[in-house]
């Protein structure tokens, strides 16, 4: 017996990690079964699975608890979609349980992930200290492969990726790039985010980002593996808050002002200044300044909050077509590499003026979950994250206050 | 069309066109001095976006963080909010370098918050002006900008910032136990300096977080002595409790899984660790334990 269940189009389980935006699946039988075909099998979640899903026979159908299918015999799969269930995402790695019903019998168990960007201020210790063991190891002591993150946020790259219309765009592929590398290492891990306009006193605690001494020297938990942190072959992380980083915001405008910048792309990207720039020179120490910002691991989850506030900003006002000016302009005459039909630096390799002499790196990681944006994305590949217009084109991630329908 | 409707229509066409309160206001406000310093922060750090847009308020905030007659909270959320400008690179690119002088001329300001802010960010752009100033003060203390553990941290941003020589002054001689710290970590990149590490982490009698530093400092230079020593160092219950934890730390994330996985003996200490130690060894020791034991 044969019975086949593929999950982001991979029967492999390492494509077993869904978000709120419907992954394409499917499932088929081959002979031998000894049970007559075709077959009616049922589609729900294990009953007392910590994290649930729904299906839907189309992505645009209606989501439902459970699902009926007929399958036959040969190689022709039936195909339907999965999903988490909005705000519910999964804790741990196969706390989700999908099974494959006949009648009362259980044909098939399929263990999978909602695996969801979440407040770092919120995680569980085991998830907080996941992310922290794979971020460590994709340092690893300044020789690991973080190191080419580090070089492609420095001087040379800065207007590869600020100050035009590319700066949300660049820093979406940027994040899931590295978002992608920690899931090779660990596929339960999902980027957290910094949300800066609140207190966050679980995140700034020796055993997660560190404590920072008055002179900004930043120091981990014996248990913490950021102790080993290094970047351009100097040990540590300075980091010297200027607010209470445990009771107070940083120096920023709140998220209601931030979407207050703008219903259109053009006045919203205004926050590049305000609350982006804001956040990062709320400190002293290298998250302040744009060619050593990306040797705090902290920018990272800085970063990925100024993309949760882009992914909310479009929810909000429906802003995922390229085509749609609104959505993204001006789509021409800026810089190269911030137009929307650009490819961007590094990962496009080109290394002529007036892009950086280098490009580290190489192309943009690939995800066992999709196939967007391609190693090597244009600007307009990173606006439609959830696949809303074209459901291949979803990025594979989602936030866990932003909502997919 | 009479001339007064055509007054009325002017204004109201004016009314309209006129934007909501925005950039002026702010600029006003913050230039006002007969407001509270909290008022003026609070509407200077609104000011990002206009420094990149707009000359006028450029130059507006770079007037008050060059004003030592400003308050101190106030020139510091100047500063904040053209370094948070700065980050739109393309648009902040005209004022650059205007931007990079004012910086220059305020290493000496008699702030020491403004003068380590700005001696920071021009570290970070490893401008050779800062860094000559910053050694220069480490070479004579009658010329320091900064406390020697500043600058030395500072420094550490160019590791060919030619720092080395005087970093091993001050390990040998420190003037505080925090200057010794900072030191130590710009060494963390000098191959000649594993030793000092070596023998700083498997000193018993020595500050415990300079031995867990130095460990970090070995990781990136000595990293196979580090899992010897680290193992070592699990397995004396007379060290300490914190670099016995740093050590099961190193250990489970970084050390041999195959060897660790068949080192009965480290396996049996760490048993006794995870149900006897200190809650920081309990946790290293149940992570150690759950990644090579299946424990």
């Amino acid at each position: 017996m044969a019975l086949e269940v593929s999950i982001n189009n991979t029967a492999s389980a390492r494509g077993r990690y869904v978000t709120w935006a419907p992954s394409p699946c499917s499932i088929r039988v081959s002979p031998p079964f000894g049970i007559p075909l075709p077959l009616s099998v049922t589609l729900r979640n294990k009953p007392g699975a910590a994290t649930k899903v729904q299906f839907r026979k189309s992505v645009s159908g209606t989501a439902t608890a459970t699902l009926s299918l007929s399958l036959s015999s040969g190689a022709r799969a039936v195909s339907f979609f999965i999903s988490g269930i909005y705000p519910r995402a999964s804790k741990a790695d196969r706390d989700a349980v999908v099974q494959v019903m006949r009648g009362t019998k259980v044909l098939l168990e399929v263990p999978l992930m909602v695996r969801i960007r979440k407040n770092a201020n919120k995680l569980t210790a085991s998830e907080r200290d996941r992310f922290l063991a794979a971020f460590a190891k994709l340092n690893n002591r300044g020789a690991g492969r973080f190191a080419d993150f580090r070089n492609m946020h420095t001087e040379a790259g800065r207007p590869e990726a600020h100050g035009a219309p590319g700066f949300l765009p660049w820093h979406r592929a940027y994040l899931a790039d590295l978002e992608r590398e920690l899931q090779a290492i660990d596929p339960s891990v999902a980027l957290p985010y910094w949300r800066f306009d609140q207190a966050a006193p679980n995140l700034f605690i020796p055993e997660f980002m560190g404590t920072s001494s008055s002179l900004g020297t930043v120091s981990f938990s014996a248990t913490n593996p950021l102790q080993f942190w290094v970047t351009d072959g100097v040990p540590g992380v300075i980091r010297r808050p200027l607010f209470n980083a445990a009771t107070q915001a940083a120096f920023v405008i709140d998220e209601a002002a931030t979407f207050a910048l703008g219903s259109s792309y053009a006045t919203f990207r205004g926050m590049e200044g305000n609350p982006h720039g804001n956040a990062h020179t709320s400190f002293g120490g290298s998250i302040g300044s744009v060619p050593t910002a990306a040797k705090d691991p902290l920018f990272f989850l800085l970063h990925a909050n100024v993309d949760r506030l882009w992914a909310k900003w479009q929810r909000l006002n429906n802003r995922f077509d390229p085509a749609n000016a609104t959505t993204f302009s001006p789509a021409t005459g800026s810089r190269v590499g911030h137009n929307l039909n650009d490819t961007m630096w590094p990962w496009n390799g080109v290394v002529t003026p007036p892009r950086p002499a280098t490009a580290p790196g190489g192309t943009l990681a690939s995800s066992p979950v999709t196939g967007a944006p391609g190693g090597s994305p244009r600007v307009r590949d990173c606006i439609d994250y959830q696949g809303r217009l074209a459901n291949p084109t979803r990025l594979g991630f989602d936030y866990d206050d932003v909502a997919y329908v | 069309m009479s001339t007064k409707k055509s007054r009325t229509k002017k204004k109201a066409r004016s009314k309209r066109a006129r934007p909501a309160p925005s950039y002026g206001d702010s600029l006003r406000a913050a230039s006002d001095s007969s407001l509270s310093v909290k008022a003026r922060v609070a509407e200077i750090d609104k000011l990002t976006t206009a420094v990149c847009d707009d000359d006028k308020v450029f130059r507006a905030t770079l007037a008050i963080l060059r004003d030592s007659s400003e308050p101190p909270a106030v020139r510091r959320a100047a500063l904040r909010t053209l370094q948070a400008s700065s980050f739109s690179v393309v648009a902040f690119n005209r004022h650059r370098s205007s931007y990079l002088t004012a910086l220059r001329a305020l290493t000496g300001d008699e702030d020491m918050e403004i003068r380590q802010s700005v001696l920071g960010m021009l570290a970070r752009e490893r401008d050779g002006h800062a860094q000559q100033l910053l050694l220069a003060g480490l070479e004579d203390p009658s010329k320091a900008l900064l406390p020697p553990e500043k600058a030395l941290q500072l420094l550490s941003y160019d590791v060919h910032s030619e720092a080395y020589p005087v970093a091993r002054k001050i390990v040998k001689k420190p003037p505080n136990p925090e200057a010794k710290r900072e030191a130590l970590r710009l060494l963390g990149g000098d191959t000649g300096s594993a030793a000092l590490f070596e023998s700083i982490f498997r000193n018993k009698k020595e500050d415990p977080e300079l031995r867990r530093m130095s460990a970090a400092a070995l990781q990136t230079l000595k990293p196979s002595a580090l899992q010897e020593h680290a193992r070592e160092i699990v397995l004396d219950d007379k060290d300490d409790d914190d670099v016995r934890a740093t050590s099961l730390t190193v250990l489970s994330h970084f050390g041999d899984a195959a060897a660790l996985g068949r080192d009965e003996k480290l396996r049996a200490k760490t048993s006794q660790l995870k149900s006897g130690g200190t809650s920081a060894m309990k946790r290293s020791a149940k992570a150690f334990l759950a990644k090579y034991h299946d424990e």
